[in-house]
Formats: C-alpha cells, sequence, structure tokens
C-alpha cells in the first residue's frame, strides 16, 4: 500500500458505508488479528451493494481484502503478506425469507447460525448442520469454510442442501446462484463453487437452503471397543445392516479428555491430563445417533446388541454432540500449540489414515487426539506436542509430511490449526486429487487481481 | 463438414466410428426436445485418449463439438449444428468398477443409468437419482443436466450422489475432480461441473455413490375427487414431519391415459392421485404409512390404497414412470414444461395451469414431483397446425411465467439447453449470466464445447469485455422473447 495510506482508504471506505461504519468499533479488536497480521481498515458494509462499492475500490487499488463474519475460523489458511481491508459481514444479519410450507429458508451472510435455528425449530424444523461454534459463527463464514458436523453423516455437508448463494465478486460484481426452490438446475451451479472457496473467489452475502422436519426423538447409542480394528469392524456391520443412523462417529482413545465443557486455559504448552486419564490407551469408542419412535430405537437396540455400552438421551445427549462438535476449539483451549488435521478419505481408508496419524503422532513428539465421521471420512485429527519448551516449527512441518506421506492415495488433509510460526514451514493445504490449474483458473476468472485473501487458501 | 476433419477423426476412433452420410445423420438431428439441427459428423469414442485427441483436433481446426448421452435430453442440450461434431459417448459403456467396501462405482459416461442399479443390486446397494427415462439415459448425460427423478425428493438430485470426475477439457487437456472421498481438498470443482451442461468439458469416467437398498418400501395411491384436496396434501405431508422417499402427482386427465396404456389400477374417474412412496426400516416405514395415510384422509382424500405386493408397486410406478409415453398414444405431439414452484404454490399453479389451457384450447395435463413442487406440465398440441404449435409455445411461456412470479425457477431436471435460453434473463441478471460466461471460459474459452447451449445469446454473455447494454429484461407477459 505504498501509494494509498490507511487514512485514505478509510476516507473512502466511510463514504461508501458511513464513517460510522468504518473502524474496529462493530468488532471486537483481538478478533481481527489473522495470523498475527492486523488489517490497516476495518469495514462494515449493510448490503450488497456496498460490499460491490468497496471491492471496487479495493480492486482498482490492488487492495487485499480479508472478509470476516464470526470471527471463528480466521486462522484457517496461509499467513497473507498484507490485509489492507478487513470487510466484515456482521451488519447483514437478517433472515430473509422463511416459509415454513415450503421449507425453505433465505438467510443473510452475517446472521450467526444458531439465530436462523431458533427461528425454524418454532416450527418443528431445523438445518441438519452441526459444526462448532454455531452461536457466534456466522452463515456466510461456515459457507466459505465449508464447515460440518456429526451430522453430515446422514445429511451431507451444506452443499448438500444450500440452493441459492448470493455473491459479490472481487471486482464488484453483485450475483447470484440458484434460487429460491429445492430443485433447481437453471445455470451453473454456484453454490459449489462458493462453498469452501475460503472467501477466495467472492464475498458472500447471503444463501438460500432447504430445511427438514426436525426429528422429535434421537437417542445415543455409545459403543466402547477394545481396538481400533474392532471399532471399525463394528463400522462395517453398521453399514451393511438396514439402519440409518443421524451420526456416526468415532473417538480416539485420548479423545474422552476432551468431551467436556472448556476448562479455563492453564499453561497451554503442556500437555498434563486435568484428571488421570481413565481406561486403557487403546479404547476406541462409536457413537451412533439414531431418531424415530420408540419402535424404531427398540430396533436399533436389537440389531447393535451387545456392543452398546451406554444409551444418551434428552440434555446428555445433546450435550454429547455439543462436545463433539466443540472438540477441536476445547483441545485448542488447553494447548495453544496443537495442530488440528481434516481428513477427506474414502471409507475404506480410515483405518490406514488413523494409523497413520498415531504413527506420525509418536514419531515426532505428539500426543494424538481425534474423532470424525467414520462412514464419511471426514476426521478431525490433533496432534498436541508433548514438548515443555515451544516446539520447534519444523516438528510440526516434519510430522505433517510424515502423516500426508503415509495416507492412501486419493486421500486428502489440509491443516486445520497450527501455531502461526510454523506456517512458512509446511503447506496447510496440501496436495489434493482435483485439477489445482483449473481452479487457478476459475479463480482467476473471477478475482483476477487477486485481492481477495491473497495468500491465505490453495489459489 | 471439412473432409480432412472426417478423415482424422477415423484415424483416431476408427473407420467405423464416424458417420456423415446425411441418412445416417438423419439420427442424431433430435433429441427428447423440440429443436432440430443435423450435426456435421458424429464420432464414438471409446476411450478418454480418443475423446482427448477428438478435443484437440477440434481445437487446433475451431470446430465446434456437441456431446451426446442418449439422447433423452428435453431441453435440446443435444442439438448440434451443421458446422459441429457430434460425440457421441455410447460406445464407452463400460462399468470400470464396482468398489463395494467403499460405497462407489465408477462408470464411463456411456453407462445407462439404470445398469449401475442392475450392477449393484447383488451386493444390496443402488444408484438413487432415477430419471424417468433411467432405462435408457446414460449417467454423462446425467452429470451434463444434473439429472433428478421421483426418489430425489429424499436421496438428493445428480449432483449429491457424484465424488469424482474424469474430464476432458475443450483444448484436449485431461483433468481429475475429487475421487472416492465425500470432498476433497480445494474448491469442489466436482459439484461444479454437475449440471454444466457439456459447457465445461466432457466427463469420461464418474465415481457415483452406492446407497443401500432401503429394508422397507410403502407405495401408496392417494385417490381424490379434487386437484386442489391433492395439492393440499403434499404440503400437509411434509408439514407432518415425514419426508416420503417419492411424492409425485398425476391429475385426472393423466390418471386416464396412463391407466389405458399399462391397466395398473389407477382409477378412471379421479381428478388426481399421489402416488407416494415410503422407505427405509421396517419399523419406520410402518409408522409413516400410517401417518401419510391419516393425513390424506383429513385432506379429503376418497381412497388410499397400498400396494399389497412388489408386482403391484412396479406396476404403479410403471404408470408414472411411462406417463409422457401414455400421452403419446393419444396425442399427436406435445410440449413438456419443467417448471418449479414453491410447493405451497401447487395449489395456485394448478389454477393457473388450467386457466391458461382453456385460454389457447389446448389440453395440458399434469404429471409431476409434486413433493419438491416440480411441474410437468404436458402441452398436447397437433404439429399439422401451425396455430396449435404457436400456441403451445405461448401457453408454455405463460405458464414458465407463472413459475416464475410465484419465486420457482424455469427449469428443475431438464436443463437449459438451447429451449430455454432465452428464459434465462428472466431468472439472471446481465451481471449473474457475465459471471458464469467468466467461468464457463475458464474451461472452454472459445465456447467450441456445446456453444449455444444454456447461456442466453445475448451481446454482453457473448463479448463481456466490452461495454455492457443494459439489461434486456423488460418481460413480455412475465418472460422476455
Amino acid at each position: 500500500m505504498s501509494t494509498v495510506t490507511a487514512q485514505s482508504v478509510e476516507r473512502q471506505l466511510a463514504s461508501i458505508v458511513g464513517e460510522q461504519h468504518v473502524g474496529a468499533r462493530e468488532v471486537n479488536a483481538a478478533q481481527i488479528e489473522i495470523n498475527g497480521i492486523t488489517p490497516a481498515s476495518v469495514v462494515s458494509p449493510g448490503s450488497a451493494d456496498e460490499i460491490a462499492a468497496v471491492l471496487q475500490f479495493a480492486n482498482s487499488r490492488d487492495l487485499v481484502v480479508a472478509p470476516a463474519g464470526g470471527f471463528t475460523q480466521q486462522d484457517i489458511g496461509g499467513v497473507p503478506a498484507r490485509i489492507d481491508i478487513l470487510l466484515h459481514t456482521g451488519r447483514m444479519n437478517a433472515i430473509a425469507h422463511y416459509d415454513p410450507g415450503d421449507l425453505t429458508v433465505g438467510l443473510n451472510a452475517g446472521i450467526p447460525f444458531a439465530q436462523a435455528l431458533k427461528q425454524l425449530e418454532e416450527h418443528q424444523q431445523w438445518l441438519p448442520f452441526d459444526a462448532a461454534n454455531l452461536e457466534t459463527a456466522s452463515v456466510g463464514g461456515l459457507l466459505a469454510t465449508a464447515a460440518a458436523g456429526p451430522l453430515k453423516h446422514a445429511f451431507g455437508g451444506l452443499r448438500d442442501f444450500c440452493i441459492g448463494v448470493q455473491f459479490v465478486t472481487a471486482d464488484g460484481k453483485v450475483a447470484k446462484g440458484g434460487g429460491r426452490v429445492v430443485k433447481n438446475v437453471a445455470g451453473y451451479d454456484l453454490m459449489k463453487l462458493m462453498i469452501g472457496s475460503y472467501g477466495s473467489l467472492a464475498v458472500i452475502t447471503g444463501a438460500n437452503f432447504k430445511v427438514f422436519p426436525k426429528p422429535r426423538r434421537t437417542r445415543t447409542f455409545a459403543c466402547v471397543f477394545g481396538s481400533l480394528e474392532d471399532a471399525l469392524k463394528f463400522r462395517g456391520q453398521v453399514l451393511r445392516s438396514p439402519l440409518q443412523p443421524l451420526c456416526l462417529e468415532i473417538l480416539s482413545p485420548g479423545a474422552q479428555e476432551y468431551l467436556c465443557d472448556p476448562a479455563p486455559a492453564r499453561d497451554a504448552d503442556h500437555y498434563t491430563p486435568s484428571q488421570p486419564v481413565v481406561g486403557p490407551a487403546d479404547q476406541w469408542q462409536i457413537a451412533l445417533r439414531a431418531a424415530g419412535s420408540d419402535n424404531v430405537l427398540a430396533r436399533y437396540r436389537r440389531e447393535l446388541g451387545a456392543a452398546v455400552t451406554r444409551e444418551l438421551e434428552g440434555e446428555n445427549e445433546s450435550q454429547f454432540w455439543r462436545w463433539v462438535s466443540q472438540f477441536e476449539h476445547n483441545v485448542l483451549a488447553r494447548h495453544r500449540n496443537a495442530m488440528v488435521m481434516y481428513t477427506h478419505l474414502a471409507i475404506q481408508d480410515v483405518a490406514p489414515a488413523l494409523q497413520a496419524w498415531q504413527r506420525a503422532a509418536t514419531e515426532h513428539n505428539f500426543i494424538a487426539a481425534g474423532l470424525g465421521r467414520v462412514a464419511a471420512g471426514n476426521l478431525v485429527l490433533i496432534f498436541i506436542p508433548l514438548a515443555v519448551d515451544p516446539p520447534p516449527a519444523t516438528q510440526f512441518s516434519n510430522c505433517v509430511a510424515a502423516f500426508r506421506g503415509m495416507l492412501p492415495p486419493g486421500s486428502s488433509a489440509e491443516v486445520a490449526h497450527c501455531p502461526k510460526e510454523a506456517k512458512p514451514y509446511l503447506d496447510v493445504w496440501g496436495p489434493t486429487p482435483t485439477d489445482l490449474t483449473l481452479m487457478k483458473g476459475v479463480k482467476h476468472a473471477i478475482d483476477p487481481r487477486n485481492i481477495l485473501n491473497r495468500g491465505r487458501f490453495i489459489v | 463438414m471439412d473432409s480432412a476433419i472426417i478423415r482424422e477423426l477415423r484415424k483416431i476412433a476408427g473407420k467405423d466410428a464416424v458417420l456423415d452420410r446425411p441418412e445416417e445423420l438423419m439420427l442424431y438431428e433430435y433429441d427428447g426436445g423440440q429443436d432440430k439441427s443435423r450435426p456435421g459428423a458424429v464420432v464414438f469414442p471409446q476411450t478418454t485418449d480418443h475423446v482427448s485427441r477428438i478435443m484437440r483436433l477440434a481445437h487446433s481446426t475451431k470446430t465446434p463439438v456437441v456431446p451426446r448421452g442418449a439422447g433423452t435430453g428435453l431441453s435440446g442440450g443435444a442439438i448440434a449444428s451443421r458446422q459441429a461434431i457430434m460425440l457421441a459417448m455410447a460406445r464407452m459403456n463400460k462399468i470400470l468398477e464396482i468398489d463395494v467396501e467403499n460405497q462407489r462405482a465408477v462408470v464411463q459416461p456411456g453407462v445407462v443409468n439404470l445398469e449401475v442399479s442392475n450392477a449393484t443390486a447383488k451386493y444390496g446397494y443402488y444408484y438413487a437419482p432415477d430419471p424417468s427415462s433411467q432405462k435408457a439415459c446414460t449417467i454423462g448425460g446425467n452429470v451434463a443436466e444434473n439429472s433428478g427423478g421421483p426418489h430425489t425428493l429424499a436421496m438428493g438430485v445428480t449432483v449429491n450422489h457424484i465424488t469424482g470426475i474424469e474430464a476432458v477439457l475443450p483444448d484436449g487437456r485431461i483433468v481429475h475432480f475429487g475421487g472416492k472421498t465425500q470432498d476433497s481438498c480445494g474448491l469442489d470443482l466436482t459439484g461444479f461441473f454437475v449440471g454444466s451442461e457439456g459447457t465445461m468439458g466432457i466427463a469420461t469416467a464418474v465415481t457415483v455413490k452406492l446407497t443401500r437398498l432401503p429394508e422397507s418400501v410403502a407405495t401408496l395411491l392417494a385417490i381424490y375427487n379434487s386437484v386442489e384436496d391433492a395439492a393440499n396434501t403434499v404440503v400437509a405431508i411434509t408439514q407432518s414431519g415425514v419426508t416420503p422417499a417419492a411424492l409425485e402427482m398425476l391429475d385426472g386427465w393423466m390418471v386416464r391415459c396412463v391407466e389405458e396404456n399399462v391397466h395398473a389400477g389407477y382409477p378412471m374417474d379421479a381428478a388426481a392421485v399421489l402416488l407416494i412412496e415410503l422407505e427405509g426400516l421396517k419399523e419406520a416405514v410402518e409408522e409413516q404409512a400410517e401417518a401419510v395415510s391419516k393425513v390424506c384422509s383429513e385432506q379429503k382424500a376418497r381412497e388410499v390404497r397400498r400396494a399389497r405386493d412388489e408386482q403391484q408397486r412396479q406396476l404403479l410406478w410403471l404408470g408414472r414412470k411411462t406417463a409422457f409415453g401414455a400421452v403419446g398414444r393419444v396425442a399427436p405431439a406435445y410440449y413438456t414444461q419443467d417448471g418449479v414452484i414453491p410447493r405451497t404454490k401447487v395449489p395456485a399453479t394448478l389454477q393457473e395451469i388450467e386457466r391458461i389451457s382453456q385460454k389457447y384450447g389446448l389440453t395440458i395435463a399434469n404429471v409431476f414431483h409434486a413433493g419438491d413442487g416440480n411441474l410437468h406440465p404436458l402441452i398436447l398440441f397437433d404439429s399439422r397446425d401451425p396455430k396449435q404449435i404457436e400456441d403451445s409455445h405461448k401457453a408454455g411461456n405463460e405458464i414458465m411465467a407463472c413459475c416464475l412470479r410465484f419465486g420457482g425457477s424455469i427449469t428443475g431436471e431438464h436443463g437449459v439447453g438451447s429451449e430455454k435460453r432465452q428464459f434465462m434473463t428472466a431468472m439472471f441478471t446481465e451481471d449473474d449470466l457475465e459471471v458464469m460466461v467468466r467461468l464457463r471460459n475458464a474451461y472452454n474459452p472459445e465456447s467450441i464445447l456445446n456453444p449455444q447451449k444454456m447461456i442466453p445469446d445475448l451481446r454482453y454473455c457473448r463479448e463481456i469485455t466490452g461495454p455492457l447494454p443494459r439489461p434486456k429484461v423488460e418481460p413480455v407477459s412475465g418472460v422476455p422473447v
């Protein structure tokens, strides 16, 4: 930003959104830092047109823009060289339309997801989506990061029930894809393109979803196994059975300790359990959540048989799944130097991937704690450093390389969180089976000057 | 077509894999839609390498290429101009791999939809998207159109069941998106490719999800004396908390037409019927069947029947899936629409269709996916009467305008193709379309692959870099001409 000063940028931004919406007044100043980089200016537009004007201005001056919603996943991705404008969508926080009879809802990008869910609940409907931090995470941010939780097992990701998306391209075109009806093939499926684009293609301003009747009753069956092999054998039985669980989650031996309400931060660099870890270290758990009447649940009980060690219902059940969703954040609250990886695996590659993870962790002085969708191949694998002193960056980079090197072909795994000091030494996104040249072509088509999240995403 | 190009095509794909005589090309001048045009040549590649070499040839000679599956499409997506090579994928029809443990199959684009289910049934799996043409249509075409079908209400459309694609780009480059994993790192170019109507690349291998066959299925037929009651039932069922696997509606005219064709036991005097299917665990299906029957009765169904066995179930579905064929027996020609509306607008839309039918004096039969508001009004006309042809199009446009007025879409599963290209401006702004063109250009910069499809033929779509004219979105009775 050699030719433009921050003041002149802010003056320009103020002329678009009004003075009161420029600067970090509307956000928590501590949140706006991204991997140690503080944005030069913060702007909170109130409409898609204002976003378009901000982006046109940024694009014409080669200013790097980072979109922000609820600030829950801002550290994901590479370390940007600079951020000139942090574009916060928090003012765009309305439910645009909700039609219970049509089972559709339209949400503005800045609305916290839980707020929308509350509205749906009044009509016994829901969006089957349980990623972490839904009280603060915004719809736009969740879409951009393709966030997911345990319900992905039965319902797929946001991509599977997002029916329309509104966005502003990097050069300031207000555009949309899809619509408000549940079935629609007019035009390109821009929802798929925007979901998981990490704010690198456009700023999402809103989205429409198809909603579902909320299951009236659910029950969770927890099954404990003496080895990973036994746990996966059980998974095979469930997959071959006629059962249709809502969630099918695997929990590693080290994971149990973090399934609790967040403990107050202690010496964050140390691995010391808050209480003695009970049970053998090779104890794997599979949690299966089912919906239905007494009759249906009795059938689950019969099919699952002796494997079930515990049943959860009511508040205990909700709390358990909340802990599962919050797992990585709970770990990070205790160990700020922990590294979180997300995997994309074929069903049968879950076993070798979990073995690779445990081996890479042991060989690089990490404790392994993880969980995830055991039949969808989306695992949240955490490496917790054992070291008393801050671990060297190479410990992380070597571990990531070793882990990826052991993954079966076709798999991919990204680093969702690690100390920012380690990021320059490793490839956050890693190899992908999808054509990278074409990804870059797509990026170039709607962000030709690369102003959106420069240096943070794979493209 | 330049004879040098024909020679090259023969060199690539084999002597018997290229058609260029007029009598041969005649068979490829139409698909399931209304438009007709004879291609310059038809070539049948047998491998990904063939497709790549053909595309390199087309790229270097700037020859347009139009891919084609089984030609069952209803929007003119597989229609090629005289200057174009038609790339017929029929000989790439192998199931390359069935990976039961990973719940995936890898198939070539020419594999017929139903064959995937037939090949995997013995393992207890099937391929869920089931367009009515599933006995003939191919996976490649399904991917291009993002096809639906009756059972997509609960199971999702094609894009929800595709995890990996190998494709050839217009310049001949072979690329891969995704694989057997549910998703992968980076942009979701797999999902973005599905439904691109052959304008981004040619799928040469597709990884599809296999779904566990349900333990139990119940098929109900609810019979009504009024269309409105049937339409209200649709809303009431979804509000009751049950998501049926399929929820189809046929109006009285259609019921009689189908019954004369297949003798499935549809009542000849009904004003409308709903065909409702519930799938899943035995216990859940029984409960849901009971709940749905109750809702139907509350909404004044005169009778709710349940298929007693698989044979009866198949017969009921045969009626639904051959509905278009049945109409063909009684009407010389018909024009199918594919509008979508929010499901609470089904009653109002059907009234509007009735009004349009009377206005033009044309019979309009309705058979559609009521559960997701995807209408298929069939406008019957006599193709020997120019006035009727004209009126059928006018009626179709009015129906489309009505769908858009209710906040719907111009196509739910048939695609835009060449037929609905000019309606795109009624749904999308100039900027929306510009973004789409720019993205297409990342794959297909010179538009040699399936040109003149999906994107409307407006100046700002052709020359997106020049100064932009004002949007031409003033509607003529709701729809621009």
